[in-house]
């Protein structure tokens, strides 16, 4: 079977991920760019006897140096070669989509456009003289709509076409003005000179010289030619500046404005505009000075209502199952200490993390959709003056908005800041956006000490303080050892959409196959450890006093009834001392005093020493930790809660408070530790949230003793 | 005049942008070169980021952005009058008219 390499590039919102999506269906992975934690997407599909890999760039509006993304990208075609790169436009926005467009052309890659979104073309009434417009630019054009599955196969063909050389892409030239074309043509010469540089585009390296390109200026340096390069560069930034009053970039830039803004007036035919768009009358009113901010809020609250109420049921079910599991399994082994590690181990562990599944997919499917419907950008324009006040930019709130789902790929969102600065802020911002993995904490708690009316509202407000308190240190960031300049503000708010449900189902079930993996393999092994270190050491002297005790028991001459009773208790008391002996119940005790003042005795401090390993886990390991010595009851966690005397409504909130704010998990700690560069920050970090994290929960704890 | 201080609905054509290179540059990236008319559509509720319309694209940013694009204002003839709340401009929170 041939194989090809295609690479889709094109603008953010072009509708590549869809069209990806469209090809590639289920065969899906993501990994990452090399060096960079900038997500890759790469599929694959069997067409006409060719195996066909896709890889889905990320959405780039130039091939400037500046964002890490466009570097990403052109190193890509440069290094990975891919046999075709396909240049999804928006038909609707061609204008501003050609200017890549012709960048590529620049890079003499072997080109094709897919002219997408076709369908909308056709509704706006805009007529595309296609034949005309692939003359201009030198590569064949392939309509398409991936939302419809419109021009799929068209574009394969073309692909495949174009990989076996029976379409030949003409690479065409464009022509800067006579100044830049003439520096570009003697830089270009003086390369071709450089025996290392032979294998290179020297016009394109020659055109980002001009362009004031860092990336490629210190790729060039290096070579003796680089003397002379200097010089042209030189003469030409004079030239330029005497005869046209502006700096090669700039006449660059306009030259691809111009040669695009003719490519348009020669093949596209627009009806008259309407005054306003359906996207412009939407915003008119999302974006409204006295309803924009409302409406935000609104969004932000709905998509967690709708979270727990529709997740409700579907938990509950979940929940039901594993007790099934459980009751099922039980009987089956008749060793206690297997049963032991079965039930109160493995499916007691694991099942009160797969139970939070339903409330994890329903929040990615509602982040999804406000990303794709295009309403998260007009959030960012909202309250992008808020976030700056915070030293943070508009465009911090996407990251830390993804934050609440997980801050793993929160953190990683980050790379789309650009300054190191705003980035950092965004970084120690992200973990004090509550993360669906913490979600099962507050889920529990609200649902054991609150009522079902009062439970969506006390978890409202711990989000709420994860946000404040999240702005807050990035505030104190930005004005001390993050002091300088913010990165620029600007940003397309693209036309209003309606996702795609596929997508939004992919989206989402990445995320959940993200959650499961980690409750797999991490959580198992975690809830594998804390069972067996609350299990052993076993005492001898424990042991021979049950044993006694139970001799004693049995011998009393009371009624049968009684001695069972008293049997049950002792029972009881001895799993529990049992506990206190364990390795688990020991460090949880040498905590304790540490964390006395805030209400939690040494089982909630072992739940949050394991809660390190992953969030959830300070869930399984109370449920672990609480369920022995109810094991004939067989109710559920939230009731043992309840009943247990060391627990109170004031230690629920102070817990979910602690959670909330504490050192996040490992896993994050790990990306962090990457996206910063050292561990120093870190731990500093890390020591700084302990900090907050006490003493929130301090006062907390003691409000709610006052006015409990 | 400069971008930042036009009014919402106002238009302009773009007649230089000097800015620090990276905005500059993007501005650039986004089509705003010389020549480019524009329109401004509105300010965030807040007062802060401009949102401005050309080519068919919506744009926004920040007013200290928006500063390093100079414009000259065109005659409103054909001015947006669909008076939505959004398009009329009070600064009640901005950075005062």
């Amino acid at each position: 079977m041939k194989e090809i390499r295609v690479a889709l590039a094109g603008n953010p919102n072009a509708g590549k991920s869809s069209l990806f999506n469209a090809l590639t269906g289920a065969h899906q992975r993501v990994g990452n760019f090399s060096g960079v934690t900038i997500e890759k997407h790469e599929g694959y599909l069997d067409y006409r006897e060719c195996r066909i890999t896709v890889v889905d760039l990320p959405g780039i509006y130039s091939l400037t140096p500046y964002s890490p993304e466009e570097i990403v990208t052109r190193r890509y075609i440069i290094d990975e070669r891919p046999n075709v790169v396909v240049n999804v436009v928006e038909g609707t926005n061609l204008e501003r989509n050609l200017l890549l467009t012709v960048q590529l052309m620049e890079m003499e890659v072997d080109l094709l456009v897919a002219l997408n979104m076709i369908d909308e073309v056709e509704q706006k009434g805009i007529s595309i003289d296609i034949d005309q417009l692939e003359k201009l630019l030198g590569s064949h054009i392939v309509p398409t709509s991936a939302r419809q599955r419109k021009g799929l196969d068209d574009l394969l063909d073309h692909i495949i076409s174009v990989s076996d050389g029976r379409i030949e892409i003409r690479k065409n030239k464009m022509t800067f003005s006579p100044q830049v074309e003439k520096a570009v043509e003697s830089i270009a010469g003086l390369l071709g000179h450089e025996r290392d540089l032979s294998k290179a585009n020297h016009r394109w390296l020659a055109i980002k010289l001009l362009e004031n390109d860092r990336e490629i200026y210190s790729q060039v340096q290096k070579y003796p030619v680089w003397v002379k390069v200097e010089l042209a560069i030189q003469e030409a930034i004079s030239e330029c500046g005497l005869l046209q009053g502006t700096d090669p970039e700039v006449l660059i830039t306009e030259d691809r404005h111009a040669f695009v803004r003719g490519a348009m007036q020669e093949c596209v035919r627009q009806p008259r505009v309407s005054r306003a768009t359906p996207s412009e009358k939407i915003d008119m009113v999302v974006l409204n000075r006295v309803l924009g901010l409302p409406i935000f809020f609104f969004v932000v609250w709905a998509i967690f209502q709708l979270t727990f109420t529709l997740g409700a049921p579907l938990m509950d079910a979940l929940e039901y199952a594993f007790a099934l599991l459980s009751d099922t399994v039980a009987p089956h082994l008749p060793n206690p200490v297997l049963r032991s590690i079965f039930v109160d181990g493995v499916i007691s562990g694991v099942g009160s993390v797969v139970v939070f599944l339903p409330n994890i997919v329903l929040l990615f499917m509602g982040l999804s959709f406000l990303e794709a419907s295009g309403y998260m950008a007009r959030a960012a324009f909202v309250i992008d003056k808020v976030m700056h006040r915070f030293g943070l930019h508009g465009k911090s709130f996407i990251p830390m908005i993804t934050g609440f789902g997980c801050s793993i790929p929160a953190i990683m969102a980050t790379r789309t800041l650009k300054s190191r600065s705003d980035r950092l802020a965004t970084i120690m911002t992200i973990p004090f956006m509550s993360c669906g993995a913490k979600l099962p904490v507050y889920v529990l708690l609200t649902g054991a000490f609150f009522p079902p009316t009062m439970a969506a509202n006390v978890m409202f407000g711990i989000y709420l303080l994860g946000i404040v308190m999240g702005l807050w240190t990035a505030w104190i960031l930005k004005s001390t050892v993050l002091k300088s300049e913010s990165e620029p503000f600007v940003m397309e708010l693209p036309p209003y959409r309606w996702p795609t449900f596929t997508s939004v189902i992919l989206q989402a079930r990445m995320k959940a196959v993200m959650y499961l993996k980690k409750a797999g393999t991490l959580i198992l092994g975690a809830v594998m450890v804390i069972w067996a270190s609350s299990n052993y050491p076993h005492s001898r002297a424990l042991e021979a006093e049950l044993a006694r005790e139970t001799v004693r028991i049995e011998l009393s001459p009371v009624a049968q009834e009684q001695k069972e009773q008293a049997l049950r208790h002792l029972q009881a008391s001895m799993e529990s001392r049992q506990l206190e002996y364990s390795l688990a119940g020991r460090s949880g005790k040498l905590l304790e005093p540490l964390i006395r003042p805030l209400g939690f005795d040494w089982r909630i401090g072992i739940s949050l020493v394991t809660g390190l390993a992953a969030k959830e886990v300070v869930v399984s390991t109370l449920g672990t930790i609480f369920s022995i010595g109810h094991a004939e009851e067989q109710s559920g966690l939230s009731a043992i809660l309840r009943s247990d005397p060391g627990f109170s409504r004031a230690t629920a909130l102070s817990l979910m408070v602690f959670v909330l704010l504490y050192i996040p998990c490992v896993a994050a700690m790990g990306v962090m530790k990457k996206e910063v560069g050292s561990w120093k920050p870190v731990l500093l970090y890390s020591g700084y949230v302990l900090l907050v994290a006490w003493v929130a929960s301090f006062i907390t704890y003691r409000l709610a003793l006052l006015f409990a | 005049m400069k971008l930042s201080e036009l009014k919402a609905g106002d238009r302009a054509e773009v007649t230089s942008v000097l800015a620090e290179p990276a905005v500059r540059r993007r501005l650039m990236d986004m089509g705003l070169v010389r020549g480019t008319e524009l329109e401004v559509l509105r300010f965030a509720p807040l007062g802060d980021p401009i949102e401005i319309r050309y080519k068919g694209l919506l744009l926004t940013m920040r007013l200290n952005e928006a500063e390093g694009i100079t414009v000259n204002k065109l005659a409103s003839a054909e001015v947006c009058t669909d008076g939505g709340g959004g398009i009329r401009r009070r600064h009640r929170f901005g950075r005062g008219a």
